[in-house]
């Protein structure tokens, strides 16, 4: 056996020997807590139960002496191998337990005695002899109660009596608070008395207040006896005795409870402290109902703070759900340094929080005793920094101070030195013990930031969050986790969120950042791990596809395998929506649509691999289909253009076409109840709309996270100014209104409802598609608008809305839709569901329009009488321009460009004209910062797209002009932009190769600075299109560009002398 | 541009008073076939899932049903107009005519918006709407079928209020049920195949043989697949296949100039005919614009995909060598367009012949229904085969008879095999 393995069978053996003394102990707490026992029968017990906790239990037996009885196990006889406790009650020795073994053992710390053998049997004595006197008050007052009446005497008096006896400290502290009580109720004696134990020189009160600089004379403590006599006269004076006996029963319960109150008030005692403190307060079985409700509220909150988050919010909703024995159950899941102060952080918090809200409430529902939340251990926020001292790696809090190209560059190798670096033992040793709780289950490891909690979601998905396989031996498994902690850790000092906490002000916080290892809920299916079903669900439905839809009624994520598909937009593969509140109404109805916009991905964790990994569901199905959990409720099979529920063991997963449609689920199964139930709790609770996410291993439902649902970066509720110009305002809306702010809008494609209405023929009809489309390509891409009629996209009965498909738009920033008054009538609008999940997946944004009403704006001049570009963008369709009207807004409103704000909360939208340079004033300073770093990104394409033309030598490569257009010219470009140029090439073929090798050289080295600038990884930076003077004759595709009518490219000064020629 | 808005039945009517005139029809003939026989109009109460009663509108219109029972789709759709459902209905009389098939013309549609509307709610609907129309339609005087917005989902729930109602089973009252519960074998390939019957019987005319010809396909779904497959079977090759790129949101012509590999090909095509473009690459497959397909040097088109993918400005492009098109899609070449292939005498198999394969199989569907006794593949196939023939010769001797193009000729066929009925039994 090698020495790892010895010390790996040493480890495993000792962590065994913790197990069975923790097993004996509570096996103790439970007799001694037993009221109904008599004293003799708990001692009995107890011997029978010791030995079970030593580490030869066969040979191990027991014996407990108490006054004169003893009590023994059969078989006891004294031997030398013998361990021995005294027991003590009310102050006094009440006798022993003694632990013997009957034949010689190994020898161990003390004999064949193990040293933790020798607390364990301390902490019994302990125990029993707190039981001991429990009992014995316990007795004492029942005899008093039968006695005292009859005999006239005040039973308090007996309680002090026994005190005066006992514990003296105790029953200074008890007289002191009735001096108290007794001031505060009124009684003037008792102020006199208090102040004669107080004795000041100038006994003005108000010295107190007014002049606290000045040291205060202090009396001699009064003896015990002398202050409880004087003191519990005057209470008999002024108090009823039932008043009297029950201050004084609460106190005398309420002190056992004191050292944990002092743990807590005292914010110098270490996180092992206050556990140690929590763990005696449990053991010592204190019933919180003892507590007086204020001393309770004030201990709960202190916990809060300590351990989950010191945000106001968040304390004044937890205080309410917490109990101290649920902090009992969190430290033993903690993870913490020597020493350590640490929190949960944000993730930790929300989810503890969210679990105990649920738990309070599954009485009255049914539903929430089902949701479970996964086995979770949490690594404090002051493990990072334990482990960067550790490792004296402190430099690295100064990262974010500097420039971010330099964070960029250097972030890989401090990944790698995090890495490769060690954790404190208290942690290692930690981490030891989650291993062994978790077993080998595949992990998750969560960053947990306390910026998390403080400024919501707007963080989520900014640190990592890592899966593991968990498989391998203990010490491979171990590092593993370390390594992955380690990454998270890292991650705090990578580029993105520097930039993120730079744009909004936050650098200067301190980072902490806890962890959350989770296991991964989900079974094993052949080589892979995953669970059945996951997603993410909001209280509040941004995105609603049916006026039915509330924004109340919430939005679900739907995937199947791990949620990570759910979390993010993917752009081409579509979670399964739902609306909690209306879950008959789908996004996607005909098996068309529904097919269409079906999970294709999954995300899983390959177990032979111990990689994380992205499978095609079709395939995974056809090879393991047959083994998923509940697979019937996950898919449907779609044969001759029909969709039919999947019924267990009916599914022929090689031939069926099967799509998954949760069908089973959300219609067969209470899980959309459960979500329901679990976000409007939730919001109820926390006064906020929620933001869960869920997982399931197909029987199920684990809660997996839970924050507050905060707008994501492109739908946040616009301000809607009140104070709009006339002029400036183009239109308003009042229905139906999402949020968000569509921004820097400088072109408008306004199909005409009313023109539109009275085209005569089908072709006309299918035209006016077919020119969008082709404006959808030629127009500045993300800064123009689409407004039509009723329903985009309409197939078959085309006089409804303009017949597009979602190539013919994806341009767009916005979709809006406009429903006009016709008689009595306004015809319905369709809320894009001819495209709504690509819309939802673009973050195109969709607006409907309701001109005819009141109350809202509806600029019509502006639409019919601003200059149309249509003949000119596009002249082949010049017979629509009636119909299609192309607004440059620049041009048309002198240089202004349009803002679209939309606030659901108000449920209104505006479309206001705005001085580019004024723009400020309508985002918030997030956006502000926002527009100034992309306003740095076209700047530096500007810039490098002149020097390359000066570079240029015109004649070496046959170049007449060189352009520039799309969003490097347009002052739009962001950081994952590309430089659009245009050549207009007069050379032969080798100066054409020449050009091409001479740009690919430009084009690599600038998308690498780019990629440091800004993190945005591109193959080439450079689009060069090469056009001919054919081409320009015939203004083919991008030679359109060159003195095009609207967005021209702009020529740029070529280099070498080389004037370009206008 | 015309004052006058679209009016899908003002343009239908137009289309056959044109035909009308060539015929030389009375004007009976003519005010009964302008106009549908029957209409019903009705309201719909339903009960929706939050206990509130919405009332929809309800249509079905009996064109014209002097050659047999009427047949015609439900549709659901949120703006739904008389007009409309009057235009599909007489476009359906046609449709069965030029195929031969012993049917008149109808259709009906609701007024709603499925997505907004649960499933249960749909069901309420289809329910409702059956026992409106109930005694108005059946087997033997009206037929629906799935339509916009409807699925052999909906025909079922239709299907099952008839029956309950009636106190018997009558499976031919619906087309459109899925196999075991109705259905017919052989409906996926039915319009494909017909599209490759009329080709081959055009080829006989043509005097060519299938195996000399080369051909390019438009589109990758479940008809040009199944057409492709046919036409491999008589010998003939594909050289170049369009379909759209979901990805990349434009469509790619795949060419491999020695033929397309079908069964290959299905293999990294997703189920709405869209090939993986990397794996064709990895095949052998060249990549072409999606306009490329028209080309092609061929000697057949098949525009399998989209309305009006022939238009003004592709026309020109089609190669000299090109002898045929078979309209495999509904409506694929625009009217400019279509004077062009005219005059360039390119012989067009127009799409409500071509892909007369559906209605003949729903026909199948209903014969199979109502002797409650279903037939095997390839006796379907093989009767779908016979009656496409048939349908085809039909409007070819008309065409060469009275030198009229394809298109005119298989709709004077159609409106004078109507005309003749109405006439045979007395009406006009």
């Amino acid at each position: 056996m090698t020495e790892q393995d010895k010390r790996v069978t040493d480890t495993i053996r000792s962590l065994q020997e913790r197990a069975k003394e923790l097993n004996c102990l509570y096996r103790i707490e439970e007799i001694t807590n037993t009221e109904e026992l008599a004293l003799e029968d708990v001692f009995r017990n107890v011997i029978e139960a010791i030995p079970a906790g030593w580490q030869y239990p066969e040979v191990c037996v027991a014996r407990i002496r108490y006054n004169s009885t003893e009590f023994v196990l059969d078989g006891f006889r004294d031997t030398e191998w013998i361990q021995k406790a005294n027991m003590h009650a009310l102050g006094e020795l009440v006798g022993s337990i003694e632990v013997a073994y009957l034949n010689q053992m190994p020898k161990a710390d003390d004999g064949p005695f193990l040293k933790e053998e020798r607390k364990l049997l301390q902490t019994i004595a302990e125990r029993i002899g707190s039981c001991i006197t429990h009992r014995r008050l316990h007795d004492a007052m029942k005899e008093l109660r039968n006695t005292a009446p009859q005999r006239g005497m005040r039973e308090w008096s007996a309680i002090l009596d026994l005190l005066r006896r006992t514990d003296q400290s105790l029953l200074m502290r008890v007289s002191r608070k009735m001096i108290n009580h007794l001031c505060w109720s009124g009684v003037k004696d008792a102020r006199e008395l208090l102040q004669d134990f107080r004795p000041l020189p100038d006994a003005d009160e108000r010295d107190v207040f007014f002049d606290s600089n000045r040291p205060r004379g202090r009396a001699l403590p009064p003896s015990a006896t002398e202050l409880a006599d004087r003191v519990f006269e005057l209470a008999a004076a002024h108090l009823s005795d039932d008043e009297v006996i029950s201050c004084v029963h609460n106190w005398i319960k309420q002190d056992r409870a004191s050292f944990l109150v002092n743990a807590l008030e005292n914010h110098h005692t270490a996180i092992s402290e206050v556990s140690d403190a929590i763990q005696r307060y449990q053991h010592a079985g204190h019933g919180e109902v003892e507590l007086s409700p204020s001393t309770r509220k004030g201990m709960l909150v202190s916990l809060v703070r300590r351990f989950l988050s010191d945000q106001l919010e968040y304390v004044n909703v937890a205080k309410n759900y917490v109990e101290i024995r649920d902090f009992h159950q969190l430290i033993q899941k903690l993870i913490y340094p020597a020493r350590g102060h640490g929190k949960t952080g944000g993730k930790g918090a929300g989810l503890f929080l969210a679990y105990q809200i649920m738990r309070k409430h599954c009485h009255d529902n049914p539903l929430l005793a089902e949701i479970k939340t996964p086995k979770t251990w949490y690594l404090t926020s002051d493990g990072m920094h334990d482990f960067v001292y550790c490792n004296h790696l402190e430099d690295v809090f100064s990262q974010k101070y500097k420039e971010i190209d330099e964070v960029r560059q250097e972030y890989p190798d401090i990944v790698q030195v995090f890495k490769n670096s060690q954790f404190s033992a208290a942690i290692v040793k930690g981490l030891s013990l989650a291993l062994d709780d978790l077993g080998d289950k595949p992990l998750i490891v969560r960053s947990s930031s306390l910026l998390e909690d403080r400024f919501g979601a707007a963080f989520s998905g900014k640190y990592k969050s890592l899966f593991l396989a968990n498989r391998g031996t203990k010490q491979e498994r171990l590092d593993a986790l370390m390594d992955a902690i380690a990454e998270v850790y890292a991650s705090t000092f990578a580029p993105d969120p520097i930039q993120y906490r730079s744009e909004r002000n936050l650098l200067d916080f301190q980072e902490g950042m806890g962890v959350l290892i989770q296991e991964v809920v989900g079974t094993k299916i052949g080589d892979y791990f995953l669970p059945a079903f996951a997603g993410v669900a909001f209280s509040h439905n941004e995105f609603r596809w049916s006026p039915r839809i509330k924004r109340e009624d919430g939005l679900l994520r739907l995937v199947p395998g791990l949620g990570t598909r759910a979390v993010d937009r993917l752009g081409d593969d579509f979670p399964i929506l739902v609306s909690p509140g209306q879950p008959g109404l789908r996004a996607n109805t005909t098996p068309e649509e529904v097919a269409r916009y079906a999970p294709r991905f999954m995300d899983v964790i390959n177990l032979e691999t111990n990689k994380f990994e992205t499978v095609d569901v079709a395939d995974f199905l056809r090879s393991v289909g047959d083994i998923v959990p509940a697979v019937e409720q996950l898919v449907s099979i779609l044969r001759e253009g029909q969709l039919r529920q999947a019924m267990a063991g009916s599914i022929d997963f090689e031939r069926d076409d099967l799509i998954v449609t949760f069908e089973g689920l959300l219609t067969r199964t209470p899980f959309v109840k459960q979500i329901h139930t679990i976000l409007t709790l939730l919001e109820a609770e926390i006064q906020h709309p929620a933001d869960i996410e869920f997982a399931s291993d197909g029987k199920d439902l684990y809660l997996l996270q839970c924050r507050a649902q905060a707008p994501t970066k492109h739908a946040k509720p616009a301000p809607i100014p009140r104070d709009i110009p006339h002029a400036r305002l183009i239109f308003s809306a009042n229905r139906y209104v999402s949020n968000g702010t569509v921004p820097n809008i400088t072109h408008i494609v306004y199909v005409d409802p009313e023109q539109y209405g009275r085209l005569g023929s089908r072709d006309e009809l299918l035209a006016v598609g077919r020119a969008v489309g082709k404006l959808n390509k030629l127009l500045p891409k993300r800064q123009f608008i689409l407004m039509g009629p009723g329903r985009w996209g309409s197939r078959g009965d085309i006089k409804l809305g303009v017949p597009v498909t979602y190539s013919d738009i994806n341009n767009t920033a916005l979709l809006i839709e406009i429903a006009r008054k016709t008689g009595d009538y306004t015809p319905d609008v369709s809320f894009g569901t001819h495209f709504f999940q690509d819309l939802i997946e673009a973050e195109i944004r969709y607006l409907p329009l309701y001109p005819d009403e009141d109350e809202v704006t509806f600029n019509e001049t502006f639409f019919t009488h601003s200059p149309n570009l249509l003949a000119e963008l596009a002249p082949e369709f010049e017979f629509l321009s009636e119909t299609i009207r192309v607004i440059d807004v620049p041009r048309a409103a002198e240089d202004q460009v349009l803002y679209v704000l939309m606030n659901a909360d108000l449920d209104e939208a505006v479309a206001v004209l705005i001085d580019p340079t004024e723009q400020a004033d309508h985002g918030d300073d997030s956006e502000r910062t926002i527009t100034t770093t992309d306003g740095q990104n076209w700047r530096w394409r500007a810039r490098m797209a002149e020097s390359i033309a000066a570079r240029l030598d015109p004649t070496r490569f046959g170049v007449k002009a060189l352009y520039i257009f799309g969003s490097t010219k347009n002052a739009t470009a962001g950081a994952a932009s590309d430089i659009d140029l245009l050549v207009h090439f007069i050379g032969n073929e080798k100066q054409r190769r020449d050009l091409e090798q001479w740009f690919e050289g430009w084009s690599l080295s600038l998308s690498e600075i780019n990629y440091l600038r800004t993190g945005y990884r591109t193959d080439s930076l450079l689009d060069v299109h090469i056009v001919t003077d054919d081409d320009i004759a015939k203004q083919t595709s991008y030679a359109a560009k060159i003195g095009a009518v609207t967005d021209a490219a702009r020529e740029l000064l070529l280099g070498n002398g080389g004037v370009a020629t206008k | 541009m015309s004052t006058k808005p679209f009016n899908a039945f003002a343009m239908a009517q137009a289309q056959f008073d044109k035909v009308a005139e060539t015929l030389g029809l009375d004007q009976g003939t003519k005010d009964l076939l302008r106009h549908p026989m029957r209409e019903y109009q009705f309201a719909l109460p339903v009960r929706l899932d939050d206990g509130s009663t919405k009332v929809f509108r309800g249509f079905r219109v009996q064109h014209n049903d002097a050659r047999g029972p009427a047949k015609g789709g439900i549709r659901f759709h949120p703006q739904e107009t008389a007009d409309t459902v009057r235009a599909l209905s007489m476009w359906m009389t046609w449709k069965c005519a030029v195929a031969e098939l012993p049917l008149g013309g109808g259709k009906g549609g609701v007024i709603c918006e499925p997505h907004n509307l649960s499933m249960n709610e749909q069901e309420r609907i289809c329910r409702a709407y059956v026992r409106q129309i109930a005694r108005d339609v059946g087997p033997l005087r009206d037929v629906p079928a799935p339509d916009v917005m409807t699925s052999g989902q909906h025909m079922l729930w239709m299907l099952d209020e008839y029956e309950q109602m009636r106190g018997g089973h009558y499976p031919g009252a619906i087309t459109g049920k899925p196999v075991g519960m109705g259905g017919s074998l052989g409906r996926t390939q039915a319009t494909g195949y017909g599209v490759v019957f009329t080709v081959r019987e055009a080829l006989k005319e043509l005097g060519i043989r299938p195996q000399d010809t080369v051909a390019a396909v438009q589109g990758f779904g479940n008809v040009a697949q199944h057409a492709i497959e046919l036409y491999h079977q008589i010998g003939g090759t594909v050289t170049a296949v369009a379909c759209w790129d979901q990805e990349d949101q434009q469509p790619y012509t795949y060419r491999k100039q020695d033929g397309v590999d079908l069964v290959e090909l299905r293999k990294i095509t997703d189920r709405f005919g869209g090939i993986n473009k990397q794996k064709a690459t990895e095949l052998g497959y060249e990549r072409l614009p999606g306009e490329a397909w028209i080309e092609q040097e061929v000697d057949m088109l098949f525009p399998c995909a989209l309305e009006n993918s022939i238009t003004a400005d592709n026309v020109t492009k089609i190669a000299k060598r090109v002898r045929l098109i078979a309209e495999g899609a509904n409506g694929p070449t625009t009217p400019d367009a279509d004077h062009v292939l005219q005059e360039r005498d390119i012989f067009v198999i127009p799409d409500f012949l071509a892909n007369a394969g559906g209605v003949t199989c729903s026909y199948l569907e209903q014969v199979q229904s109502n002797m409650n006794y279903y037939w095997e593949n390839d006796e379907v196939l093989g009767k779908l085969d016979v009656m496409m023939t048939s349908a085809f010769i039909g409007v070819s001797d008309m065409a060469r008879k009275r030198k009229l193009y394809m298109r005119d000729a298989a709709y004077t066929i159609a409106i004078a095999r109507v005309a003749q009925a109405c006439k045979d039994r007395g009406w006009v």
